[in-house]
């Protein structure tokens, strides 16, 4: 099966600032690809990158070993980190403006909506919604379709227990049909259970990739957490060594 | 064309539920009501008069409020997509950056056409009505200019969109570039005649952009008035010479088209079918040009 994304040198400069200096990782179909880092590490100009709302200073990003056309990107689903609709409109408008763009009938709106459990606020203009309220009607949008890739831009962020659960519920539901999932987060305790592969991102470059597994044995640690600390310490030093 | 349509269809929805369309509906007819009813004011009579007449009248009202019209609702167009990320949202969806551009156009060309349109129609009929005036020609020769005038300055402010990063930016921009062409354009263009041409150039210049002019629509008023055409001739010798000059600004263009045929001034249908085009073309591929760059 061939690789579903390859990144290649990936850099990004603003200005005088690379965001991410030649970056290169993969992601098989099928994974569960955590993408670690503290902020401003580069991670949602990685996803900026991949989404083609930034264009990459040098290297590039393929998509089943070809460069990735707007029209493949119909297949992505995407939540980002500040989820912004329109606020004056509905949740059913907001909806069904992103799944015409997408070309998805109003019954897939309306079993996403189901899914996530807000089909009964349909109505509700989206300004009424509360901060999880709207990140699951974000999650619904990216979920319309049967996405094989989901992009999910710190999904766990701010999210009750409850909410937490019913979110790694649907994210393992999309993985169990065959979506390839591409998570951005620092909560690594709601990543953990779910994630199969992970990439750690510090100060724009990757610092450490692999399975779960692999990453875990390596630095001879119990926890993602502690894993992501170790290099992030390691890296901290060297680089105080290299200033 | 399904992402296009269904963007447009946002915009125009949008605008509609805002209150923009009936707002500007609301405007304009009442300014065209007022200006048709009172337009002859300047020579002391007061009335709906025939079609050519109220074209006269409306030359003034049309070629200020309707680029302006067209400037506030273009500027706002993408840079407040931007502002609230929602762009983002769209384009990472697979919509091109060309698509999103075309949906935003035509989403903001029915919202501005419908209340112009409306406005025309309505003002149309009762002139026809009350004036039993059957030479709509003129009439509806303007009806179309004040409109293409107005998709071409929704495209110069979907540009300005494009190029400003906030809204209060772009709304700046957008001002001062209807100062640029209603005001400033044939100042700053006689002046620049002047410093690098003879008196006689400046001699035809002046004569040549008095049909621009705000108080030649009196002297217009009068020509009709008295039925003397050398009258109307007066207020302007032109020559053709004067249509290069009229195209390089649109609301020179529309006003130039519009003018009664006693005023003597031409713009041959080619030149001002390529001025449309080159400002139409030109706004919207600059504008396609900046948002392809733009990170967001």
């Amino acid at each position: 099966m061939k690789t579903l994304l390859e990144f290649k040198s990936l850099t990004k400069h603003f200005g005088r600032i690379a965001a991410l200096n030649r970056v290169d990782f993969s992601v098989e179909p099928g994974q569960i690809m955590a993408l670690l880092g503290p902020n401003g590490a580069g991670k949602s100009t990685l996803f900026g990158c991949l989404l083609g709302l930034l264009r990459p200073s040098a290297g590039e990003i393929l998509l089943r070993e070809h460069s990735i056309a707007p029209a493949d990107r119909m297949k992505f689903g995407y939540l980002p980190e500040r989820i912004t609709l329109y606020p004056q409109r509905s949740v059913w408008d907001n909806g069904i403006f992103f799944a015409r763009l997408k070309n998805y009938p109003r019954e897939e709106l309306e079993r996403q909506l189901k899914r996530v459990g807000l089909y009964a606020v349909a109505d509700r203009p989206v300004r009424q919604l509360s901060k999880g309220m709207l990140q699951r009607l974000g999650l619904a949008i990216a979920l319309c379709g049967q996405p094989e890739l989901l992009v999910l831009d710190e999904p766990f962020n701010g999210l009750d227990p409850a909410l937490l659960d019913g979110l790694q519920k649907i994210l393992r539901e999309e993985n169990d049909r065959g979506a390839t999932l591409l998570i951005s987060t620092h909560t690594m305790s709601a990543i953990e259970p779910l994630g199969t592969h992970a990439a750690i991102l510090l100060q724009g470059e990757l610092a450490a990739s692999g399975t779960l597994d692999e990453l875990r044995t390596a630095q001879g640690e119990n926890s993602l957490e502690a894993v992501y600390h170790r290099i992030a310490r390691r890296t901290a030093a060297r680089e105080e060594v290299r200033a | 064309m399904k992402q296009i349509w269904a963007i447009a269809s946002k915009e125009f929805n949008d605008r509609l539920r805002s209150g923009w369309v009936v707002a500007c509906a609301l405007v304009w007819l009442g300014a065209i009501a007022l200006t048709s009813l009172f337009g002859l004011v300047q020579i002391g009579r007061i009335g709906l008069q025939g079609y050519d007449r109220t074209v006269v009248s409306l030359l003034n009202l049309v070629q200020y409020l309707v680029p302006l019209l067209g400037l506030l609702l273009g500027h706002d167009l993408l840079v407040s997509e931007r502002e609230e990320r929602t762009l983002a949202l769209i384009l990472a969806g697979g919509v091109t950056r060309a698509r999103a551009l075309a949906g935003k156009f035509i989403g903001g060309g029915f919202a501005l056409a419908l209340p112009l349109a409306l406005g025309f129609v309505i003002a149309g009929a009762a002139i026809g009505l009350s004036a039993k005036d059957k030479a709509i020609g003129s009439f509806f020769m303007l009806a179309i200019s004040g409109l293409m005038l107005g998709v071409i300055f929704l495209g110069v402010g979907l540009l300005i969109s494009t190029l400003c990063r906030t809204r209060v930016q772009a709304l700046v921009c957008a001002l001062l570039t209807w100062c640029v062409a209603v005001f400033a354009f044939d100042l700053v263009a006689m002046g620049i005649v002047v410093t690098a041409n003879s008196n006689q150039a400046t001699r035809e210049i002046e004569q040549a952009t008095d049909a621009t002019h705000v108080t030649s629509i009196a002297d217009m008023h009068n020509a009709f008035e008295s039925g003397d055409e050398q009258a109307t001739r007066i207020t302007a010798v032109r020559s053709q010479k004067v249509a290069a000059w009229l195209a390089l600004n649109p609301v020179d263009l529309f006003r130039a088209v519009n003018l009664p045929p006693a005023a003597n001034v031409t713009v041959p249908v080619p030149l001002a079918t390529l001025s449309i085009a080159a400002w139409l073309l030109g706004a919207l591929g600059c504008a396609s040009w900046k948002l392809h760059r733009i990170d967001l």
